[in-house]
This record gives structure tokens, C-alpha cells and sequence, in this order.
């Protein structure tokens, strides 16, 4: 079981830059400490998390958004029979993400293609900015 | 992190090799190849006579206007090839895509599946 508990949103210190530049020339696949691996993205409507989680049933992943936290939650199965090579990582897995933002929580909107599982997080319009008007009297 | 990936991206995309589970059956061999994003147009499988070469691409959307805030992982590219042995019909290898996940059914020649002996007794 892997456990992740990192702050990942919005929380990019000098101190946890130092050791991404220290990890920098290394290849992506090298990097990967934590499953499932994970993208977070952002535009101007929405906070975009993306995660590679092939093989799993839509049903066996167990998604959960509690005030600013998501959770990602799921097991992977093993086939049965004798096995010569196995590389394939097997068991529970949950990896938790902080949103730093307000999210319109009725209309997050989670979609599974071809192993890829992608949340898409609107943001509340109190988050967005807004132009303000200036009276004059 | 951002950074690099989006150079690797530029330059030609990293290979990799996908992580792969390989088992026996009673019918015959089972492979198991994760490999996310690759959808069936980008798979290829080549066959020769006793090699089976896979390969594909995934094809993540490149650039939006999105801001990447966190990147573990990026388009690259699948390439693995295994060894056949002499008791798998090849005639037989059936391979399906599904979730992500490549799976090949390699199913043992007749002459070579396991068969009891009958003892006559005079």
C-alpha cells in the first residue's frame, strides 16, 4: 500500500525546488516514488489532476472530495497462474492531493480512457478573479 | 520537472520499457504489458519467428493552455520484445487492449500440451 501525503498543490518551497533540481537530468520513470503517478494542471475554469492507472475497473476506483482534499483510492488486481516475471505492481493503492482553491464541488467530473484517469476540478466563481468598477461621483 | 519534460518532448519522445507480467496457464502463456495511454491505433505487434516485438506511443494531448503545477508523468514511447518458445501456436496468439493494459494469450501447440498415459495391463 502506498501512502502519499504530500501537499503537492500550491505548495512549492524553496526547499522542495532544491531537490527537484536535484533530480532534474534523471528520467521520468526514474522519478516515479509514488503510485499512482500524477499530473496537475490549471487554466483559467478548472484544476485539472491526471493520473495512469491501467488496468483498473472503473468500479474498483473509489474517488472522494472532502473540503479541499482528493482522494484517489483503488486496488489492483493479480491474474491467477504461475508466474515466470512480475513487474507489475499489485495491491492497494491511494494517493491524496490538496486543492488550495475553491472548487465547485457539484460539478467535478472524473473520466477513465485507456488507463489514463482524468478529474477535472471546476473552480468556484468566487475563486475567479473579477474586475472591479470604480464609482465616480 | 516542468521544464524537463517539456524538452524531452521537443527532442523525441523517452522510450521506455513497459512493466510486463508473464505467467503460465493450463492453456498456455499469459503477458501482461501496462502500457496507459496508448490507444489500439498506436499499438503495434510484430511477430517473427520466434520474437514478438511490441511497441506504442501514447497520445496525451501536448500543448494547451493549461499550466502544469505538477508532472510525474509524460508521453513516451512502449518498445519491448520477448522471446517465443517452440511449444506456443503462434497461429493462435490473440492479444486484446483494454484499460490501458496489453494483454497476449499464447496458447500451447497440441504436441506439446501435458497428457496422461494410459498402463495396459495384459
Amino acid at each position: 500500500m502506498v501512502i502519499d501525503m504530500n501537499p503537492f498543490y500550491g505548495s512549492m518551497g524553496n526547499f522542495d525546488r532544491f531537490f527537484n533540481e536535484l533530480w532534474g537530468p534523471l528520467n521520468i520513470s526514474q522519478r516515479r516514488v509514488a503510485y499512482p503517478p500524477l499530473n496537475i494542471s490549471e487554466d483559467v475554469d478548472a484544476i485539472y489532476v491526471r493520473c495512469e492507472i491501467p488496468g483498473v475497473n472503473v468500479e474498483d476506483i473509489d474517488l472522494t472530495f472532502t473540503d479541499s482534499t482528493l482522494v484517489i483510492k483503488g486496488e489492483r488486481k493479480i491474474e491467477k497462474g504461475k508466474y515466470y516475471r512480475q513487474e507489475r505492481p499489485t495491491g492497494n493503492f491511494q494517493r491524496v492531493v490538496n486543492i488550495n482553491s475553491l472548487i465547485a464541488v457539484d460539478k467535478v467530473k472524473a473520466l477513465a480512457k485507456d488507463g489514463l484517469l482524468e478529474i477535472r476540478l471546476p473552480k468556484a466563481e468566487e475563486s475567479k478573479p473579477r474586475k472591479i468598477f470604480i464609482d465616480m461621483n | 520537472m516542468t521544464k524537463d519534460i517539456m524538452q524531452s518532448e521537443a527532442k523525441g519522445l523517452p522510450r521506455m520499457k513497459p512493466a510486463t507480467d508473464i505467467l503460465e496457464t493450463a492453456e498456455g502463456f499469459a503477458i501482461y504489458v501496462d502500457m496507459p495511454g496508448v490507444r489500439k491505433e498506436g499499438l503495434v505487434i510484430d511477430l517473427t519467428e520466434n520474437e514478438l516485438r511490441i511497441g506504442g506511443k501514447t497520445g496525451y494531448q501536448g500543448a494547451t493552455n493549461e499550466t502544469r503545477v505538477h508532472v510525474e508523468f509524460g508521453n513516451v514511447e512502449y518498445a519491448r520484445a520477448f522471446t517465443l518458445s517452440h511449444i506456443v501456436d503462434r497461429e493462435k496468439i490473440k492479444a486484446t487492449l483494454k484499460n490501458g493494459v496489453l494483454e497476449l494469450l499464447l496458447p500451447k501447440a497440441e504436441k506439446a500440451m501435458s497428457r496422461k498415459i494410459k498402463v495396459q495391463s495384459e
